[in-house]
């Protein structure tokens, strides 16, 4: 098995990431949303570097993605319960006090 | 024991990012540790403020060493990047006092504002010089995470919440679409090192050329919303209108320069030979260029609030610096350096006085700019000075900022992006005309009195006004400092 079903999979994670934030109105699916896209990129960091070459710089991103998804999560989360206390809704269309 | 010397010897090239993080640990220590009472915390100023100056200290240290590569090649240290914390650094020191006094902050959340600032001050100086794709992720996500919280500062806020919200979603968004372009050109070109993505770019053939194009489109994506550039610039007016007065300010400042010393090197490594990457990426940021500028300055025209007005005007500024890094020679990233400066001054002058009105009415419509010259001389007249200075009026240094931009790119021959960005230039004289109107022949709304600004702030307003004015007279000092004495990109 090449390379191949490994991009395909995570093309298909990355469509999947930004289809969600698109169509999506709650607030904590749109950040699913991001964490899809994140791991769509450290999938194709780890196939990369198992077939095509032989540093272990792919793998050392895919960690650091890892971690910075985990804390891109907790400030998004922290931000979207102070939303929620504000408005008590976690609909973005209820986002609307700043718009021209 | 080779590993351990050579991450001891990079550290001695590391010092003012050590000085800025111990600084942030220390505030966040003392924060927890030191006095409940937020207003009798003195010394925890005084140690923030340190701590910057300290920081600012380093640097000046390291500014004529040559270039440095460290951490195993990692991070350089070079002239550009050290000029570019420098002016960061400045600008942070000046938005923390700013955020000291304005109401917009509350007190209990004073070094809360400290820490965070420092820590997006760091993720600067790490953006400024990253020499590998991880560093510039890591530089981007630090900045990009500890906005979010900034732009939410104002807790109890119905906007504020609203403009971390947006800048949340955003930046992951976009942050992720950048990282899916790095996995791609990791892909490619199996590595992550600028210097050898340099290198093998040069020996792909058309085809691999043809696959490696989108990757760079959506690598721009992050950066181009860091310095948020004409497709990405949604956010900005919403982030900046909901976010309090001193974090707006340096919002407008230190991610957009860090963002855009990341553009300017990206663009000096990976494309100086002519190729068809060269003229796609050449040719993108030249047409995102015009379209910041003129996009920016078209809507500020009609704008309500001067922070909205502001934010227009900074994408528009933006547009103008993204012009130097079309040049890829050292006259531009010489005048990238003069603009940042001068944007520096000009915008945190602005700024200031904003948050001052704003203070005392509780917003920032134009209307309550009205007589200001009768109520508070100073302030009208450093006022007056910051705005023909950002529409690029002689003899002020927003016109010698423009003036070297455009004649870099003049002697490049984008003769069409000149006289854009001159027309853009006349454009911007509308709005910013529109508020030294109100200043000078509008006669105040109330007898009210403006509350006292204290010593600090007046003789900050006077200092910036004056250095407007002196830097655009005798800029030939500033302009020689400024100056690259070694190209950014590698010589093989």
């Amino acid at each position: 098995m090449g390379i191949a079903p490994y991009i395909i999979v995570s093309s298909i994670l990355f469509v999947c990431g930004i289809v969600v934030m698109i169509a999506r109105k709650n607030i904590i699916g749109i950040l699913l949303g991001i964490e899809l896209i994140l791991n769509a990129a450290a999938l194709n960091f780890v196939s990369f570097t198992k077939f095509s070459n032989s540093n272990l710089d792919g793998q050392v991103f895919a960690l650091f993605i890892i971690l910075v998804a985990a804390a891109e999560a907790a400030v998004g989360l922290a931000i979207v319960i102070r939303f929620f206390q504000i408005r008590e809704s976690i609909h973005i269309d209820s986002a609307t006090q700043l718009q021209s | 024991m080779e590993l351990g010397s050579n991450y001891l010897y990079s550290i001695t090239y590391y010092v003012p990012e050590c000085i800025a993080i111990i600084a942030m640990a220390g505030i966040l220590f003392l924060e927890i540790a030191y006095k409940k009472d937020e207003s009798k915390r003195i010394l925890l100023k005084i140690f923030t403020v340190l701590g910057f100056i300290f920081t600012l200290a380093a640097l000046f240290c390291l500014v004529d060493l040559p270039t440095k590569k460290i951490f195993y090649n990692a991070i350089v240290i070079d002239r550009f990047s050290t000029l570019v914390k420098i002016v960061a650094v400045i600008a942070t020191l000046i938005c923390y006092y700013f955020g000291l006094l304005s109401r917009d902050i509350y007190t209990y959340l004073k070094s809360e504002f400290g820490i965070l600032i420092m820590g997006v001050l760091v993720g600067t100086m790490l953006l400024a010089s990253a020499n590998n794709m991880l560093t510039l992720y890591l530089g981007i996500e630090m900045l990009s995470i500890l906005c979010y919280p900034l732009a939410a500062l104002k807790r109890s806020d119905e906007k504020s919440a609203e403009a971390g919200l947006k800048y949340a979603l955003y930046g992951g968004l976009s942050a992720g679409v950048m990282l899916f372009g790095i996995s791609f050109i990791f892909g490619i070109l199996g590595t992550i090192q600028f210097d050898e993505i340099a290198v093998r770019i040069a020996s792909l053939d058309v085809t691999q050329k043809m696959i490696l194009l989108p990757s760079f489109l959506f690598f721009f994506v992050g950066l181009g919303y860091k310095i948020s550039c004409v497709p990405f610039h949604m956010w900005a007016p919403d982030v900046y209108e909901g976010s309090p007065i001193p974090v707006t300010a340096f919002f407008s400042i230190v991610p957009k320069i860090g963002g855009m010393a990341a553009i300017v090197r990206v663009t000096a490594i990976f494309f100086t030979t002519e190729n068809l990457l060269q003229y796609t990426w050449v040719g993108a940021l030249s047409i995102i260029a015009a379209l910041t500028m003129t996009v920016g300055n078209v809507s500020a025209l009609g704008q309500r609030s001067v922070k909205r007005m502001l934010a227009y005007s900074s994408i528009a500024q933006i547009g103008n610096i993204l012009l130097g890094a079309l040049v890829l020679e050292t006259v531009g990233y010489q005048a990238i350096i003069f603009y940042f400066f001068g944007y520096m001054v000009m915008t945190l002058l602005a700024f200031g006085i904003t948050a001052v009105l704003s203070d005392q009415y509780g917003n920032d419509y134009f209307d309550r700019f009205n007589g200001l010259v009768y109520r508070n001389p100073l302030m009208a007249i450093a006022l007056i000075v910051t705005m023909l200075s950002l529409a690029g009026m002689p003899p002020f240094i927003g016109f010698i900022a423009k003036f070297n931009i455009i004649a870099a790119i003049i002697q490049k021959g984008f003769y069409v992006l000149a006289v854009i960005a001159v027309l853009n230039s006349v454009v911007s004289l509308y709005y910013y005309m529109r508020l030294v109107r109100l200043v000078v022949f509008k006669m105040p709304d109330s007898t009210e009195k403006l509350f006292n600004l204290g010593i600090g702030r007046q003789v900050l307003f006077a200092i910036m006004g004056l250095l407007i004015l002196i830097t655009g007279i005798f800029w030939e000092e500033l302009y020689t400092f400024a100056h690259i004495t070694n190209q950014i990109k590698l010589a093989h």
